[in-house]
């Protein structure tokens, strides 16, 4: 048996970690001394010939080879061993006994692709020698180019420059404009009443008669944060709206309204008539996911229309691959990061989907627009997830699948998003036809996040329906969500990055800016719950005011302790970004 | 296949997860499942709550408006099933301009 690799592997004390631990930065460990004086010397083509020779097994690793079969001996004790390292000055070949007796100090562990100092005795890190091998390694996956999977991001993708955030204070004129048009809402100076404690905005909603469905997804969208702000700000126009939407109500009841009534309750009337008229089949025990794509489908069509966006807003082109969808309508809809109208600029992030060709290593890669994640729950009887796919391991060696608690048997809301994004071997009867081998091959499908929206959605599909059985169940397992979420494991960036090795490179959507890292930082504000069986359950909504969660059951509004969030059986859960970003806004008329 | 390297390269570029993080929201999660169980937890027992609003029991939807519709005088919890067959005539069905990601997911 040869020598346990592991004492060759030490940490050199020079590297500052980064005490964050993000999963989307890559930080560079300054070089040691001999690989840096290897570089300055050598320029451009320091690695040279023997990056000539790396192999790349189909989705698998990079390794040298100077001919497709060749075993590497130790010049100096003749052995084969598990590690070898290749000379990049004299090509001679050492094991890691040898190594350090070596007169050079660089070179390459074959079987691995990795640098290695004869000097430190240790594995060492190189941007330029990365990028090589990434490239070696793509263009296998992607016909002789790089497309996808390095290159940079289109025009339409790419942040428009941010700028700071400045609060608006009213000007002299503003001002008098304010005191003449508008007077304090009642009961709010000495009230002292015990209603004057709570948070501005929170109210029960009375049960129309089975209507939990809506009013628990109703309340997660009063209270998410920038979905509250567009609406309370008077970015949608009242008059605006009432003129070109005349064709969608009553006229004479329209006519009646009380024209000082709010905007948004004049929105979620003209939705509740929407939702009863024949967008889904019955009222009764409605399901709240499906309630809550209405009703991004509503505000998106409402708003849409008054604010004149043409449709093909943002100029998509078919760099991204992105699917051009027709409704039943036949109208084209082109949704790239919302820019058609709130409900999408908040909700809308773009899901990447890889297949690979298990035989070539080819990638076919779409995009998709998303509004929220639907989620399966992992079956107990799947324990821990395979470890096969798997490449995060901890640092100090455990090698264990981090599945967040899989261990103890309980599902975990990271674990199911570590599902979602796995590599998963499409079955023998869905091969998937490959453009290099020109004939259908069985692959495997790999889908991540490309960009995050403002507001992530998860939706556990808890509601299983079997056609086959003919039977639905609901599946009341518990399942441990974080208040706290980190997405970045799950970025198409970081995705990419581990399938190809973990190199020092910048994948699809990791533009090395350092303040993206915060824009992957999330945190609970919403959950909704469902109570009961499948065809007679409950919906209720815990929502987060100021630190503080509440419990909104139809109109029975109570303050609750987060440990009873903590323990709720959660359905759909909302998260929004931490840290929020602002572009410079578009100029208001008036 | 060993991992020392995979290891050494994910630590040295500072790609571990968080799994402080991770770790502590698993067992504030366990800890507030665990008080809850408890019987003698008066968290747990929501008897005798008082709402935001001062009040002491759920309200009943009992108040009484007009349909926007046909005019009609409806008691509020008995809404719903009204408007359904009010407004369900003559209504042509909306199209869904949104996809729900298991679509995205499994359309291929």
């Amino acid at each position: 048996m040869s020598s346990n690799p592991d004492h060759q592997i030490h940490h050199n004390r020079s590297f500052v970690s980064n005490p964050q631990h993000q999963s989307t930065a890559v930080i560079v460990p300054p070089p040691c001394s001999h690989l840096e004086e290897f570089k300055a010397g050598r320029g451009a083509t320091a690695f040279g010939k023997l990056l000539e020779c790396i192999r790349v097994r189909p989705l698998g690793r990079a390794s040298v080879r100077r001919e497709p079969n060749e075993v590497f001996r130790c010049s100096a004790c003749r052995q084969a061993s598990q590690r070898v390292y290749a000379c990049v000055s004299c090509a001679a070949v050492v094991c890691d006994i040898h190594a350090p007796d070596h007169e050079h100090e660089i070179a390459i562990d074959v079987d691995r692709a990795e640098l290695f100092c004869c000097s430190c005795g240790d594995q060492v890190y190189d941007r330029d020698f990365d990028s090589a091998i990434v490239l070696s390694q793509t263009a296998a996956a992607t016909l002789g180019g790089c497309n996808s999977l390095c290159t940079p991001p289109p025009e339409n993708l790419r942040k428009r420059r941010r700028v700071d955030y400045r609060p608006w204070t009213p000007d002299s004129r503003e001002r008098a404009l304010l005191g003449t048009n508008s007077s304090l809402l009642p009961g709010n100076d000495e009230d002292l009443s015990s209603s004057s404690n709570f948070p501005v905005g929170l109210k029960g909603l009375n049960n129309l008669g089975n209507t939990c469905f809506m009013n628990s997804v109703l309340q997660a969208l009063l209270h998410t944060p920038p979905l509250r702000n567009y609406f309370l700000s008077d970015r949608h126009n009242r008059f605006v709206c009432q003129q070109k939407n005349g064709v969608h109500r009553n006229k004479n009841e329209r006519n009646n309204k009380n024209p000082q009534r709010l905007c948004l309750a004049c929105d979620t009337d003209a939705l509740f008539s929407a939702v009863f008229s024949g967008n889904l089949a019955s009222y009764e025990q409605q399901d709240a996911h499906e309630f809550f794509i209405s009703m991004l489908d509503g505000i998106h069509e409402k708003v849409d229309k008054d604010e004149h966006k043409p449709h093909s807003q943002g100029a998509l082109t078919n760099d991204l691959g992105f699917r051009k969808t027709k409704s039943a309508s036949g109208r084209l809809h082109y949704f790239s990061s919302g820019d058609c109208c709130i409900a999408h600029r908040v909700f809308s992030g773009i899901l990447r989907s890889d297949v690979m060709c298990t035989a070539c290593g080819f990638t076919s890669t779409t995009y998709d627009p998303c509004v929220d994640i639907s989620l399966d729950l992992v079956p107990n009887h799947e324990g821990p997830a395979k470890t096969s796919t798997k490449t995060h391991h901890s640092c100090n060696g455990n090698a264990e699948s981090i599945n967040s608690g899989h261990s103890s048997g309980t599902s975990t809301l990271m674990g199911c998003l570590d599902r979602f994004t796995r590599p998963e071997r499409l079955g023998s009867d869905q091969k998937f036809f490959c453009q290099q081998c020109q004939v259908r091959q069985e692959s495997l499908k790999q889908m991540s996040i490309r960009k995050l929206p403002l507001v992530s959605c998860f939706h556990i599909k808890r509601f299983e329906h079997s056609s086959i059985r003919k039977m639905s169940r609901k599946v009341d397992r518990y399942l441990q969500f974080p208040f706290s979420l980190d997405m970045s494991p799950y970025l198409s960036s970081s995705i990419l990055r581990s399938r190809f090795g973990n190199r020092i490179f910048g994948f699809d959507g990791a533009d090395g800016n350092e303040a993206d890292e915060s824009t992957s930082e999330f945190e609970l504000f919403a959950v909704v719950t469902h109570t009961g069986k499948l065809d007679a359950g409950h919906y209720a909504t815990y929502l987060r005011l100021s630190n503080q969660w509440y419990k909104c059951d139809d109109a029975w509004v109570t303050q609750v302790n987060e440990n009873i969030v903590r323990a709720a059986q959660g359905y759909m859960m909302f998260y929004v970004q931490k840290m929020l970003y602002y572009k410079a806004s578009e100029k208001q008329s008036g | 296949m060993d991992v020392a390297s995979e290891s050494h390269r994910i630590a040295r570029l500072g790609l571990d997860r968080n799994l402080d993080d991770e770790e502590e929201e698993l067992r504030l999660s366990a800890q507030a499942r665990a008080r809850l169980a408890d019987p003698s937890n008066s968290e747990a027992n929501s008897k005798y709550v008082v709402d935001i609003f001062g009040q002491t029991h759920p309200p009943v939807a009992s108040e009484i408006f007009d349909c926007m519709n046909c005019g009609r005088s409806i008691v509020a919890g008995r809404f719903a099933p009204h408007l359904e067959k009010c407004m369900g005539k003559g209504r042509k069905a909306r199209v869904k301009a949104t996809r729900s990601s298991t679509a995205a997911a499994q359309n291929r």
